[in-house]
This record gives structure tokens, sequence and C-alpha cells, in this order.
């Protein structure tokens, strides 16, 4: 053993941190009812299509089933298990949503960090190229991108959301660097002359992590209803498996709305929307102590 | 004007605890203090000492997780507040306790003018004659040295700290209340607009025939206007006198510490000497013994076990073991 | 040695539609700052003093006059060159609470300046690690107790003193004290004092002092040099202990006069000056700027400014005149 292993091992936070995050989350049900909630989601999107391999078995003689012990949610104008179609439609939304939430935060805490950061001319230009995302009509826009477009993949979806929705993060992440970088540590650390990147990585993007991962996973429920609502519409073929793609059917072709038959296919999607929402946002309420090591360490 | 008097108030046994994750601990561990009638009382202690729970008690008004949770709080012509609640309570808060909130908060309403906030109070007070209500402000703020109209006419941030500090002493008193507490008024203000303010403060408060109370972190303050002091310590009143007393002849270790930790502009400047240690915190308050005794140059076998009652000594109350007995002079010079 | 000649600073308040107000922060100050000496600036809040620090300290630019810093005017310097020298005159700030962030354990904030030290003049990690243990000894804390823990499990008093072993890790020339001790409780402030003392003496280091407790600047050092600044104007500069003993500009004894006395250990001056107004930026900038709050003005201090005379105790009044405004021993 060498003299400097003799020396107390500094703070290992990433230990700590975890820990932390556990410690944050059991302080209150809900949370944990939250993470349940999002990691059975999360189950379903990663093992769905392993629990029911397509094609997913038909029932002819059971269109429009009611609910039962069989089929729990019933089954859909084909005579398919709604539960399972539920299942396997988990992994194109789970995907596509992560996929804008990284993209948008990704776009929106860099442009934000860059201009707020460095004030002047990069301000400008880079708010201005926010202003005009912003302004963007992201509907028709994607009406007409739909028509050259298929959207197969979960990801070409969550690209395109992403692109169209970063500018509100990039506007608060600005502002929140303009306060902070006015801060008595950020001054100090310039003043010793660590380097920018040291300052951005290390001192100002720690310090609005919990707000990042807010919107990050507020990012996700947004995504989630923008596609969900795009299928819903019909405005995207029906190439995939879709939570929005069943309800469309079941409005448009089952008569959700006048006949109590399509009733079960038409609420078990919008009861896994709902159910997934719940979880995320009952997990966000946790981001600012889990973040903050004050709250945290209690 | 009904109850023109100064009235006295007597705190005894009071306790007030806050509700944390590891459980109640107290802010304020059985505190007992009197106020004379028509006397200015400085309550002076470190953060977390209890001074401004000590204060909001006085109004009943320690905010959750906070709460009273023993003792009681006797104001003339008001009777135990702690047992106050509902209409009563708010109707005493500014009636008859008039509470001035520190300088640097920021206790006005940005979006309202000052009158507009008067004529709140009055209305919330169910005031009769409002005319006669500004009338009386402008009166007052006149008397203060301000211009009532203009004033009155003023979004908060048109108005200097000292200005807001004013207003904040004419919305305490406006409503004729004749036991007044300020929390430190004159923190964040410069050197002479706190000069001003303080004397002010003894003016209004002497010709108004005002019971007052001032909760401060600065002697200094303490001891330009006050009457009589309270030492404040972890909770517990350790030291009250009369002012020049408990400066020019301190008998608890704490107080004689603070005093020579303050610098001063005369005199050698090596005199003043740092207390060692630290203040403790709601956390780390002792459970038993003396809160003083980690940082005490007196410190006895007795002071781990036995927590020291309050003892007086003439006009003044000290909570001490080694007060009264024959110093130990093995202690460390500098203490002495 | 850093020194200044004819700092000047306006800040352009853009406002609304009538057009803004510039406010004269700084109407050329000259100061000189020895190695190893105490400069303590005082004066109201709004007075330049603030601003006066932090161009010392490189976190704000001037508009003209010129600072030299080890012989090198810094006006001809590119930006980072500037920097760099700039460097050697760390800030601390007023609120330790602000001042360390509160998502990095002390570890982490001593950690990153010293490698970066390290890197520079070719050293190992291990001199970081033990130059951060070095450094918070020498301000009188406890580096097996400090080090793995995040700011808010350290009191205020100790805060501040990791604030000022992290300016330590430059090993800088100056160490800017803007209110240092005001938001830290009494009994811990002269322990911050001290440290500040003790390391002019130790490290010799320079320490500029901004604040308005006069009381503070004399413990800093009697040996230290004071300017009394008034909006934007140095009024009185002398020797600390000659300008608190014997003040001679108004102003100087009105601040002087306004520091509360500690009944029953001492007695108010004899000749207290009270200010016949409060201070308003908005009075008109002719004449003496003390002048409409000044007891004793004349005609001519309403129409002509004085200028700051005298070598080692200046002062800028027509009508300068030692008065015995401070407390003294009651015993005496």
């Amino acid at each position: 053993m060498t003299v400097t292993q003799l020396l107390p091992a500094p703070a290992t936070p990433r230990r700590n941190f975890w820990r932390g995050v556990l410690r944050v989350m059991r302080r209150k049900p809900s949370r944990m009812a939250g993470v349940a909630i999002v990691a059975l989601f999360a189950f379903m999107g990663l093992f769905g299509p392993l629990l029911y391999p397509s094609p997913l078995p038909r029932d002819d003689n059971a269109l429009y089933a009611a609910p039962s012990w069989a089929h729990p949610f019933g089954t859909d104008f084909e005579g398919t298990d709604v539960l399972a179609l539920v299942v396997t439609g988990t992994r194109y939304v789970l995907l596509a949503g992560l996929a804008t939430a990284v993209i948008t935060v990704a776009l929106g805490t860099g442009i934000g960090l860059l201009a707020g950061f460095h004030r002047g001319r990069w301000d400008t230009v880079l708010m201005r190229l926010t202003d005009l995302q912003l302004t963007i009509p992201g509907l028709p826009l994607l009406l007409v991108l739909s028509t050259v477009w298929k959207f197969t993949s979960p990801l070409e979806m969550g690209v395109v959301l992403g692109v169209l929705g970063w500018g509100g993060i990039a506007r608060a992440v600005r502002s929140q660097t303009l306060s902070l970088r006015e801060r008595g540590f950020i001054e100090a650390a310039r003043g010793l002359g660590l380097s920018t990147r040291h300052i951005v990585g290390r001192e100002l993007l720690p310090s609005m992590a919990p707000y990042i991962a807010m919107n990050m996973l507020i990012a996700v429920t947004g995504a989630i209803y923008a596609q969900v609502g795009l299928f819903f519409l019909g405005v995207l073929p029906f190439d995939a498996n879709n939570w929005g793609v069943m309800l469309n059917l079941a409005v448009f072709g089952g008569g959700a709305l006048t006949s109590a038959a399509a009733l079960p296919y038409l609420l078990a999607p919008l009861l896994a929307i709902l159910l997934l929402t719940l979880g995320i946002v009952l997990v966000v309420d946790a981001m600012d102590e889990i973040f903050n090591p004050r709250l945290r360490e209690e | 004007m009904t109850e023109s008097f100064a009235p006295g108030v007597r705190v005894q046994d009071l306790t007030v605890v806050y509700r944390t994750p590891v459980g109640e601990l107290p802010a304020l561990a059985g505190v007992g203090l009197t106020l004379a009638p028509g006397t200015i009382t400085g309550i002076v202690g470190e953060s977390g000492s209890g001074k401004s729970t000590l204060a909001l008690s006085l109004l009943n008004a320690v905010q959750p997780p906070g709460r009273i949770s023993g003792g009681s709080v006797e104001i003339d012509g008001l009777g135990d507040v702690v047992r106050l609640t509902g209409d009563d309570l708010r109707r005493a808060r500014g009636r008859q306790v008039g509470y001035v909130f520190q300088a640097a908060q920021n206790s006005l309403n940005p979006l309202k003018t000052v009158g507009k906030q008067l004529l709140d109070l009055g209305r919330s007070h169910d005031v009769a004659d409002l005319p006669a209500l500004l009338r009386e402000a402008r009166a007052l703020l006149g008397r203060m040295g301000l211009d009532g109209g203009r004033v009155l006419d003023s979004y908060q941030h048109e108005l200097s700290g000292g200005m807001r500090q004013r207003v904040g002493i004419m919305l305490a008193l406006v409503l004729n209340a004749h036991l007044v507490v300020l929390d430190e008024p004159t923190t964040a203000l410069d050197m002479i607009t706190q000069a001003t303010i303080l004397r002010i403060v003894k003016e209004v408060h002497r010709e108004r025939g005002l019971t007052t109370l001032i909760v401060t972190h600065d002697i200094g303050v303490a001891a330009e206007v006050t009457d009589s002091l309270a030492v404040m310590y972890g909770g517990r009143v350790v030291e009250h006198g009369p002012t020049m007393d408990v400066l020019g002849s301190p008998r608890h270790p704490y107080t004689r510490g603070l005093i020579r930790a303050i610098p001063r502009l005369s005199g050698d400047i090596g005199e003043a000497t740092a207390l060692p240690g630290r203040p403790p915190t709601l956390g780390t308050i002792p459970a038993e013994g003396c809160v003083f005794r980690e940082r005490c140059p007196l410190r006895m076998a007795v002071c781990d076990t036995v927590d020291p009652a309050p003892a007086a000594y003439g006009e003044r109350t000290v909570a001490c073991h080694a007060v009264g007995r024959p110093v130990n002079l093995a202690v460390r010079k500098e203490y002495v | 040695m850093i020194t200044g000649t004819g700092v000047t600073k306006t800040y352009r308040q853009r406002g609304n539609l009538l057009g803004g107000r510039d406010v004269q922060a700084l109407r050329g100050v000259d100061f000189a700052i020895e190695k190893g000496g105490a400069v303590t600036f005082i004066g109201e809040s709004g007075c330049g003093k603030t601003t006066l620090g932090r161009i010392v300290a490189g976190l704000e630019t001037y508009d003209s006059g010129e600072i030299v810093i080890d012989g090198t005017p810094m006006s001809g310097l590119r930006h980072r060159q500037r920097q760099a020298h700039f460097r050697r005159v760390q800030l601390i700030h007023q609120d330790p609470y602000s001042a360390l962030n509160p998502t990095r354990t002390i570890h982490q904030t001593l950690h990153a300046p010293l490698a970066l030290r390290a890197r520079q003049k070719g050293r190992s990690k291990a001199w970081a690690e033990e130059r951060a243990r070095e450094l918070l000894t020498l301000v009188g804390i406890d580096p097996g107790y400090v080090l793995p823990r995040y700011p808010h499990q350290l009191s205020g008093g100790m805060r501040q003193r990791v604030v000022i072993a992290r300016a330590l890790t430059v090993d800088p020339e100056v160490l800017v004290a803007d209110e240092s001790v005001s938001m830290i409780d009494v009994s811990l402030r002269l322990g911050i004092l001290a440290l500040l003392k003790d390391l002019r003496e130790r490290l010799n280091v320079s320490v500029l002092f901004i604040t308005h407790d006069i009381a503070t600047a004399r413990y800093i050092g009697d040996d230290g040099e004071l300017y009394v600044i008034y909006r934007g104007q140095v009024v009185e500069r002398g020797p600390t202990e000659a300008v608190i003993s014997e003040p001679v500009h108004p102003y100087t004894q009105a601040l002087l006069s306004a520091i509360p006395v500690l009944r029953g250990v001492e007695r108010p001056g004899a000749e207290r000056v009270v200010p016949t107004e409060a201070l308003d930026e908005r009075h008109a900038d002719t004449g003496c700027l003390f002048a409409r709050r000044c007891p004793f003005r004349t005609e001519r201090c309403e129409s002509e400014r004085p200028s700051l005379e005298g070598t080692v105790h200046g002062h800028a009044c027509y009508h300068p005149q030692p008065r015995a405004v401070i407390p003294v021993e009651a015993s005496a």
C-alpha cells in the first residue's frame, strides 16, 4: 500500500448519488408508484413483442368481444386481443417519446446554454433561430411531411417531433443560465482561470440538472400525446402498431362513441396513455430532490 | 383612543418546537422574559439562537413546522396570546401588537402603492374612518422626516431602504398599536441610515408611549437604543438586565465573549478576541446540560449534565453555573 | 503592487422612452495597493466601492484611467493576457452561500483550480490533493471533515474559510474582501477577520477590504490605508488609524458618528456630525458632492468641487477640521 492510498478516499459522489436517489424515492409512496408504473411500461416496451410474437392470433368468432378472462380488454374488429395490442404497441410509443425527449433536451439545452453563457452576438443569432423554430406550425408541417414519409420507424417520428419542439427549452435554459452566471461561484470559477468547458459542464449544468431532467420527462409525455394524436387523426399511414391507430380504428371503424361493443377497444389505449403519463408525473415530483444535494442527503 | 397605554409583556416558560425528520426539536426551551411597560427591550443573539422565534411568539405567529408547545405570553389588555385564535388573534396583530419586518425583506407588495396597502390594512381591521387613517399615516411619515403624501403614492421600488423601513414602522403604528416588535430593523442598511432609523425608533417610542422590542444580531444597535437587553443562545435567554449593566459588566461567559469579539474604533485592537467554536443549530443543541458549554472557558463538571436555570442577581438574570461562584482563575487568560 | 490612476466608470441606464439617466459610479479614483499591505474602501452602498473592488479583481471594465499590475499597464493588453494578470487578484464574495456551488463537494470545488495549477506547474495529482489539505489547514479548518462535504453542510464561517482557501489556490497577490463578514454570525466574524490579518503576515498577500463597517477595517490593518468614497469620489484618504482618530472631512465624520456606541463600555464622541439630509443620488453634480448634506457648507462648496489634497492624509474639502466624533472608552 502506498502513501497516497493511505489518505482517506475523497468523496465518491457517484455511489452516494444512487443511494440518495433511492432515499428520495422512498420518501413518498406516490413516487414509488410512479417508478413502478414507468418500469412496467419499460418492461412492456422491451419484452412485449417477445410475449406476444407477431402475427398476433385472431379469433374470427369473437369480433369486438366483451372483456373476459381470456381477453381482459376484449378484442378488436379482427378478434385480436386488445391487451396484446396495447402491450406490443408500447415499444413504438416509448421509443418515439424517448427519441423526441433526447433531441429536444439536447438541442434546447445546448443552444440555451451557449446563448446564455456567451451572450452578445451568439445570443442574438441563437435566439432568433429559436424564435424561428417556435413559429414553425408543427401540425401543418407534419401533415405535409406525412405525404412523403411513412414514419415506420419510431426514431424517425422522434427526430421530427424533437426538431419541432426544442424552442421552449432553449429559452428556459437560456434564462436559467443568465441568472446562474451572475452567481458567486461562476464568477469565482472564471476568476480562477478555469476553462469554459469546466464552467459550463461542471458548474452550470449540474445546477440545472433538475430542471433539465424535469423538462425531459415532460417532453416524453408531450411526444406521446403528439404521436398518438397524429395516428388517431389518421394523418399518418397505419404501418405500425400504435395506440393512436387503435384509437382511430375504435372510433372511426368500430363506432366506439355510439355503440358499447367497441368501448373496451377504445378505453384500453386511453388507459395506457393515462397511466404512463401519471407514472411520469409522479416521478417528476422527485427530480428537484434528487439533484439538490441538500434535499437528497437529509 | 381606548387603549393608549404601554402594555407590559410577560413570557413564561415558553417552549417552541420545530418538527423535523428526526423528531421535534426545541427552538425555544422554557424561555422567560418580562418587558416592562414603556421600555425598549433588545434581544440579541446569533442565527439559531431563537430570537426571531421568540419575537414571532409575541404575535402567536410561529409558522409550521414550528409550534408553541408550552408556556404563556401574557400581554396587558390582551391576555395570553398563546390561547388566542382566529379573528381575535388577527385583530390583535396590528391593533395591539405592531410588527416591523426586516428592512432587507420585501415586506411591501411591489404591485400596490403604499397608500393602497394602508387602505387594505385599514379595511381588514374594519377601520370606519379611512380618511382619518390616511391622515394619521401622513402625520407619522412626516414625523419620521418623509413627505407623507409622496410616499403613500409610491411603489416599493421607488423607495430607498431607509424609507421602506420607515414605511414599515408607520404600518406597524398606524392602527395605534402600543406594543411594537422590530425584527432586525437596520440589517442591510448603511451606517448613516441606520443611525437615522434608530433615532426615529427612540423618538417615536417616547412620543407615543410604546413598549418596544427590538430583535437584532448587532450588539451595537441594541446598545444604542435599548433600556434593557436580553442575550439569547441556543433557545435560551442566558442573560437579561439593564443594557448599561449587561454591556458594562457582562456576567454570562457568552455575553462576555460576544462583546469581546466586537472590533472597536478606539483602544487596543489586540483586545478583540474571537469566540472559539460556533453557535449550535436546531439539530446540534445538546439535549442535556448547558447549551454554551462547548465554547465556554468556565466549563465545570456540572455543566455537562444540568441546564443552568436563570437566577436573579439584583436587576440581572443570568443562567450560568459559574456565575455567583468564585471564578476559577486557571482559565486561559484571553477569556478573563 | 497594484495602482490605479483616474479610474472612471459610468453606468448607462437604458431606461424608458424618455431616455435613461447615467450614473457615475467612479469619478477618477487614484489608489495604490502595496504588496502585503491593507487597503480599505469605505462608504455607503452605491458609493462605488464595490464597483472599484470588482474592477481591481478584473470582473468589471472601466471607462478611462489606468490600472497597473506589477508594472504592467492593463489597458494595452488583450483580454486573455489581462485575465492572466487579474488572476493575481482574487475576490472573496460577500455571500458565502452563493459563492460555493451547492452541487459540488468542497473536494471538487478545490480540486478544479488545483488540478489546473498542477498541470501548469508540471506537478502530480498527489500534489493537488496535498495542497488542498494544506490550504484548508491554513485557513483553520479540518480537511478531513470538510473535504467530502457539500456547502450546505457547513456553517457560514466555515464556508467563508473555504472560499478564502479556494482563492488561495492560485497564489494571489491581493485578496479583495467585499463585505466578507457581513453575512456571518457575530461570534464568528472576528475569526474570519483574524484569518485575513494572519494571511497578510504569513503569505504577504495584500488585502483590499471593502466595507461600511469602519471598526472591522481598523482590525484588519491599522497599519493600512483607508479610502473614504462618496458618490464615486475619494473624499478622504490616509493611514487607517489617522483617518479614524482624526477625521477631517465632514462625510467621514458623519460616517464615524453613525457607528453605534456600546453604552456601558463607551461614551459617544463630543462633536458627532449628522448629515442634514439623506443620500439622494439625484442631487446635482455641481460643486462639492457632499454639499447638500453637509452641516458646514458655504457658498463656495455649492459652486466648486474640491479635489483630493495632501500627501499622507489627504482630503477633498474646503473646510477641513478635525472633530471628536468617535466613541471613547467609558472608563477613561
